[in-house]
């Protein structure tokens, strides 16, 4: 039996059922139970019923989803804590199904994973991509929403033009129009091509360099498909550390060289803004430079720019605040923000679609999503006020924002609060 | 059936008890749904009235179509009464119930039996109901001597026959027709030959050639019998013209009888087409589906979407080789469900795994069938497992578990518990009957009603309000609600006539347990504990009792049922006390719009039930002898209905930006003649006719424009709410529209001093009604607006901004809702999307307020391990919309918008309450959330 709270992924061959891996729990499923999961789904799409997910008392939650008819992967959750409410949890554990897949395209290709010639080496191979799942399954890695919102979780610099010229620069001079610079795991700045990719992508290079980066090398070559760009031909992903938590990366071809790179470019261009650097690294996991005022009372926000499929997210916990909860905890507003997040995407919101494997695969993920397709009118705006926080989000045209305050602000306040927030980052920053 | 009691037995404590009761008690006539009753004693017995049948005769009159339905039809009981004592005296005692019925079977053989079982008569096929026995039917082979090729120029023809009119007409009956004449309007002269041209008139001696007809009589009335046509038999009985005035003559009381014609030559072509040409209902399809008839039509219409429900057993008996044994019950027989019946072994699996793996039984899940997104629900109990499947689209995965467990309450609540419901064999009929209402509920509801299906159907609606743990409660002005309580209080105390101990001193053969009172799908009164309402109210929705009783008068229901209130079966509340152990029965009375469900016991107190009892006729005719009582407050009740209750609300058109609203009305205005004369006479004559409570209006309000605006709006409303009165115009659309036509007249036309301020609602409050809510919002809303918006909209001054709202009592399991006759005096275009829009939403609220609840209920042992919904309690949450306008065609302004909000808020505190309001956006937060406040202090 699962715990409570915990995720089990299942990775098998979609025609013979070969187990593949399995990631996530501490305890694994019993053999016999990975069996009858898979063997349920084969069964009904045998029969014309396709299964696409299940729930159980406490909030547990079965999801399955085959990809291009070769890999199966099925998702286990135990309910529990992390347990959302029934449309929730679904879309989360879709979206994690759809990442982890991403996930196995962007190390090992996608003509490995379609075409199953060797099942053996396919199990060594997948395991080169563990440490990328095991950080998607992983729940407690805090201020990073990415995954969930497929939206660059991206940090607003104090000074953006002098880093912004240095990526370009630096990108170019590595032959490549592909270049990035992260700062906490976060996108600072980076060059357009970069943006023109799809966002599913470049949230999986973030979280890809940031294992990189965790790994504590100054620098590497990593070799990665894009599962939407170039699912079969691969680039090289090229990685320097500039300062510890400050990253660069480019995707480029087969020149130049690691050596000559770190060698040649990294200090011609970024060794004079060191210090602008430093400033990025000053503004940490606030995300938002100390211009943009942040009320007191507010616990923690999210903002994307559904245009730039970009965001901002930030927990602030001022523990002098003399309102403050101080049972709230930051990782318990993590927490919050994000199962606010689903809350209002699997039910008001709408939520880009991210093209992941074939085309039936897509509509079939956007049925799941009927409830929203209910209502005669469009939601704009909604809020929730639960024991420890309350919730607030808006969704314009080019914007949607999610705010927890504390409980004390008043219930119609929220309104006001919220927009004022949203008007005041965007003007600052013009995000 | 009566019994027939010495009078002189017990006069003296009689004198004191109301005529009605009584001349029920005394009169020994049998009552109409004695043959009804099933083997088991259950009793599902549905009438309609004579003015519902004509209507519907009308209808079927004027689309040329066939019916084929039978409908009894009611008399005041008075008048059954002295027409049928002398007929029908016979004596009998309680015990010896059974033997007279068969008595009374033989004897009393002037009516059909129905087809209204219901279909427990188990009789009813999967493919088409058997067509009905008839009595009058005097030999088994139909239509005999009618040629082969002859059938194709036959016809059927329904018409309704009064024979009582005949009797009360002063004309003297046509000697020379009989009854042919008299009582259908068919003229036939034997031996007018003359004129007769075609080859049949040689032969046409022996047949009831059809020679003419009666002016008004029911035959051309139906517009179907033809001069020239050739009656052949009477609901299947042949008939010549030697026997017709006999087999008229046996027509007991208002009844529709289905006769047969033989059209001449040269119409055989048409009349085959119209023959198999399928006829529109002429009673609802609600109504036939309760009588068990055509389902398979239904059925059919559905089909192509895949559902089901089966119970299939988890155990694996190896022995035995029967196919599909674990199948031990299933429901619809269709291509789409066959599917779902294929992929079983999935359910069974995933049911029996998931529990190991995640620690929780199965809820749901989810498959997608071809283009169908279908969602299953499970239901485990004990070694079987019950499996609902349902369309994503009907029924979203947030309201898949209330429904599913609705169904599962309220087969409990009817059979004692799933067991005992699926595994017996005979109950199969039944249950395809309960399943075809649930599914046919929830697939297409608009089938179920009159009319034609509106272009939007409220699904979320009924889900949202069917699966509320609550009734639908109308607030009673307190003086009638104080007699509605008494009378009802009279009949629970059960010391009348025979229901008293000392009447023969024996003990009662049940004990009321409490009973509650509808009015047209209103509650509005009830003395049950809330458990035992909500299993009432349960059933009651289920067989669709309550839209039926506002939609149409009913001529009599009577239901008898053993049932197992859930509250009771499982021990009561608290412990040390046990509740009796006794068995109980519900019977349901309804007369016209008014419907009580009554909850017996027997045992304990009382006698012991013994078999299965049949409903006594002592308890059902005091329930309708209460019944009758009430009637009289019928006119108190329609007022209160028409008079909208304190939280006055708004139309969501009202509020788009006022130029649109004016074009539309102005082109509605154009187009319909009755309309511009009524937008002209309102700004022509502002005084016209006032109502009542606008004089206290006036004297509050003493600016000029106000009391202009006030009775231009005013007076077509009272011309609606005084419908019978005033039948002349449509009584829904066209003072609705001239309402807005001179709200919104005045409101522009003033010059930003006055307003249109409470235009709409202040002056239709009659009543000090207890749920003031409104009151206090509105005097709220319109202190603090005016202080605060002074300038701002379009229509200067505070507008009332309520669009609708649900509040709910969880402790007494009631809820309040404007009344279907508000929300359809809003009418506009958009409200009634607004209206669906806002029960979807209600539904993601509720779902987020139960999930973020302390488990309760039935499964509250298996949940209280859970730690909790991760976002934790929520105690309000609130959702903002905006609106378009639909076909916007304006290519250079964008679209007006609209914002409202939806906000639902549940209270633990003081008294458990939820409350979903939908406003519009200009509220200003502040009233908004005092009215929370101050709603919620007060109560109801």
């Amino acid at each position: 039996m699962l715990q409570d709270g915990s995720t089990q992924l299942l990775c098998l061959t979609a025609s013979s059922g070969v187990p593949l891996f399995t990631r996530g729990a501490s305890k694994q499923l019993p053999f016999s139970v990975i069996g009858s999961l898979n063997g349920v789904h084969m069964f009904g799409g045998g029969q014309g019923a396709l299964l696409s997910s299940c729930e159980t008392e406490g909030g547990g939650k079965v999801v399955w989803k085959v990809f291009h008819d070769s890999v199966m992967l099925i998702a286990v959750s135990g309910g529990g804590s992390s347990g959302a409410c029934i449309g929730e949890e679904e879309s989360r554990l879709q979206r994690l199904l759809e990442n982890v897949w991403s996930c196995m395209v962007l190390v090992l290709g996608q003509d490995e994973l379609v075409n199953l010639r060797n099942i053996e080496r396919l199990k060594r191979d997948l395991r080169s991509c563990f440490c990328l799942i095991d950080k998607l399954l992983e729940e407690k890695h805090q201020g990073v929403l990415g995954d969930l919102t497929h939206c660059a979780d991206s940090l607003v610099p104090p000074n953006p033009t002098p880093l912004q010229e240095a990526v370009d620069g630096f990108a170019q001079a590595a032959d490549s129009e592909f270049g990035c610079l992260f700062v906490h795991g976060r996108i600072v700045v980076a060059t357009e091509k970069w943006w023109r990719l799809a966002p599913q992508e470049v949230v999986l290079l973030c979280a890809l360099v940031r294992t990189l980066s965790a790994s504590g090398s100054a620098s590497c070559d990593y070799p990665v498909f894009l599962p939407q760009g170039s699912p079969t031909v691969a680039h090289r992903l090229l990685r320097f550390q500039l300062l510890p938590g400050a990253d660069v990366c480019v995707l480029c071809g087969p020149t130049p060289s690691l050596q000559k790179a770190e060698t040649e470019l990294v200090g011609r261009f970024w060794s004079p803004l060191i210090e602008t650097l430093r400033s990025c690294l000053a503004v940490g996991e606030r995300c938002l430079p100390g211009s943009v005022p942040l009320r007191p009372d507010v616990l923690a926000l999210l903002l994307i720019n559904r245009e730039t499929r970009r965001s901002v997210s930030c927990v602030q916990i001022s523990s002098h605040h003399p309102l403050s909860d101080s049972s709230l905890s930051k990782s318990r507003c993590w927490e919050l923000l994000k199962l606010f997040y689903i809350f209002s995407i699997s039910r008001y919101f709408t939520q880009e679609e991210t093209l992941c494997g074939s085309p039936e695969e897509s509509t079939q993920s956007s049925h799941t999503e009927d409830f929203l397709h209910g209502f005669s009118h469009q939601p704009q705006q909604c809020y929730l006020v639960t024991e420890e926080c309350k919730s607030y989000g808006l969704q314009t045209q080019q914007h949607q924002f999610f705010l927890l305050v504390l409980p004390s602000v008043p219930t119609f306040a929220l309104r006001t609060v919220a927009t004022q927030t949203l008007a005041d980052i965007i003007s600052a920053t013009a995000f | 059936m009566f019994n027939l009691i010495d009078g002189n037995s017990f006069s003296n404590n009689l004198e004191d008890f109301d005529s009605i009761r009584s001349v029920l008690l005394y009169s020994d006539l049998e009552p109409e749904w004695l043959d009804d009753i099933q083997k088991n004693g259950e009793l599902f017995y549905l009438e309609l009235s004579e003015g519902e049948e004509e209507a519907a005769l009308a209808r079927v009159a004027a689309s040329q179509c066939l019916s084929t339905n039978h409908v009894r039809f009611s008399e005041k009981e008075a008048e059954v009464i002295t027409e049928q004592a002398g007929t029908q005296r016979r004596g009998s005692r309680r015990k010896g119930e059974p033997a007279l019925k068969k008595l009374a079977r033989i004897l009393g053989r002037k009516r059909r039996p129905s087809q209204r079982k219901g279909g427990k008569d188990g009789s009813r096929g999967k493919a088409t109901p058997s067509p009905p026995a008839s009595i009058l039917k005097t030999q088994p082979g139909q239509q005999q001597g009618v040629a082969v090729q002859q059938r194709r120029r036959l016809k059927e023809a329904c018409v309704y026959l009064n024979p009582k009119r005949l009797a009360s007409s002063p004309t003297p009956l046509c000697e020379r027709g009989g009854l042919l004449e008299a009582l259908l309007g068919v003229v036939h002269r034997p031996a007018w030959t003359g004129g007769q041209t075609d080859r049949g008139a040689v032969r046409q001696d022996g047949r009831l050639t059809v020679h003419g007809l009666i002016p008004n009589s029911p035959a051309i009335k139906c517009g179907q019998i033809l001069i020239g046509d050739v009656l052949l038999a009477v609901d299947d009985v042949d008939v010549s013209p030697e026997n017709i005035e006999r087999v008229l003559s046996c027509i007991p009381g208002p009844t529709q009888v289905r006769l047969l014609f033989l059209k001449p030559l040269e119409f055989s072509l048409f009349g085959y087409k119209a023959q198999k040409m399928k006829a529109s209902p002429p009673v609802s399809q609600l109504v036939r589906l309760l009588w068990g008839e055509d389902t398979a039509e239904l059925q059919m219409a559905i089909g192509h979407i895949p559902h089901i429900v089966m119970y299939l057993s988890l155990k694996l008996d190896s022995s035995s080789l029967q196919e599909e044994e674990e199948i031990l019950y299933q429901y619809p027989v269709s291509e789409a469900s066959s599917q779902l019946k294929g992929v079983r072994g999935i359910f069974l699996t995933l049911c029996d795994m998931l529990e190991n793996v995640t620690g929780g039984h199965i809820i749901s899940s989810s498959l997608l069938l071809g283009k169908h997104l279908v969602h299953v629900g499970y239901w485990k109990e004990h070694n079987n497992l019950l499996v609902v499947g349902l369309p994503a689209e009907r029924v979203p995965l947030l309201s898949l578990q209330t429904v599913v467990g609705d169904v599962v309450r309220t087969l409990k609540v009817m059979y004692g518990s799933l067991n005992s419901a699926f595994c017996k064999p005979d109950h199969a009929p039944r249950l395809d009957h309960f399943f075809c209402l649930f599914f046919q509920q929830l697939i297409q509801p608009w089938r179920l009603r009159e009319g034609a299906p509106p272009p939007l159907p409220d699904v979320s609606g009924s889900l949202f309000l069917d699966g509320l743990p609550a009734v639908r409660w109308l607030t009673l002005p307190p003086e009638i609600k104080m007699e509605v309580d008494t009378v009802l209080s009279d009949f629970e105390s059960s010391d009348f006539g025979e229901m008293s101990e000392d009447f023969f001193g024996l003990r009662r053969l049940y004990v009321i347990l409490g009973s509650c009172l509808f009015y047209k799908s209103y509650l509005i009164a009830n003395h049950l504990p809330k458990e035992d309402l909500l299993d009432v109210c349960l059933y009651c929705q289920h067989f669709c009792l309550l839209p039926l009783a506002s939609e149409q008068r009913v001529g009599q229901l009577v239901i008898w049922r053993e049932v197992f209130p859930q509250q009771r079966a499982s021990g009561g509340p608290a412990p040390g006390f046990s509740q009796p152990q006794g068995r109980h029965f519900l019977l349901i009375v309804g007369l016209r719009h008014f419907m009580q469900c009554v909850l017996l016991e027997a045992g304990g107190c009382a006698s012991p039930a013994l078999g299965s009892p049949g409903p006594d006729c002592v308890y059902v005719d005091q329930v309708k002898a209460t019944l009758l009582q009430l009637n009289t407050l019928e006119a108190a009740m329609e007022e209160r209905l028409n008079v909208p209750s304190a939280p006055c609300l708004s139309c969501a058109d009202w509020f788009l930006p006022a130029a649109t609203t004016r074009d539309r009305l102005d082109s509605l205005a154009s187009s319909s003649p009755v309309l511009s004369k009524l937008a002209g006479a309102i700004r022509g004559s502002p005084s016209g006719h006032r109502g009542r409570s606008l004089f206290g209006e006036k004297s509050r309000r003493s600016s000029p424009q106000r009391s202009l605006s006030d009775s231009g709006s005013e007076g077509p409303m009272d011309a609606g709410s005084g419908l019978p009165a005033a039948p002349g115009l449509s009584p829904h659309s066209t003072p609705d529209s001239g309402r807005r036509i001179g709200g919104r007249r005045d409101s522009l036309g003033s010059d930003g001093s006055g307003g249109s301020g409470g235009l709409f609602k202040m002056p239709r409050m009659k009543h000090p009604n207890p749920f003031y809510l409104g009151t206090l919002k509105k005097t709220l809303t319109d202190r603090e607006t005016e202080e605060m918006y002074n300038t701002t909209k379009l229509t200067s001054g505070t507008e009332n901004t309520l669009f609708h709202y649900v509040l709910m009592e969880t402790v007494q399991g009631i809820f309040i809702a404007p009344t279907h006759r508000e929300v359809a005096q809003l009418s506009g275009s958009i409200h009634p999307q607004l209206i669906c829009n806002f029960h979807h939403c209600c539904l993601s609220i509720r779902a987020a307020f139960q999930q973020s609840l302390p488990a309760r209920g039935c499964r509250a042992a298996d949940r209280s391990q859970r730690s909790g919904w991760g976002l934790g309690p929520v105690k309000e949450h609130g959702v903002l919309f905006q609106c378009k306008p639909e076909n916007w065609t304006d290519q250079k302004k964008p679209a007006p918008t609209m914002t409202y909000w939806v906000i639902g808020r549940m209270l633990l505190e003081p008294v458990p309450q939820e409350f979903y309001v939908c406003f519009h956006d200009s509220v200003p937060e502040v009233p908004v959330e005092m009215a929370f406040r101050l709603s919620f202090g007060l109560g109801l």
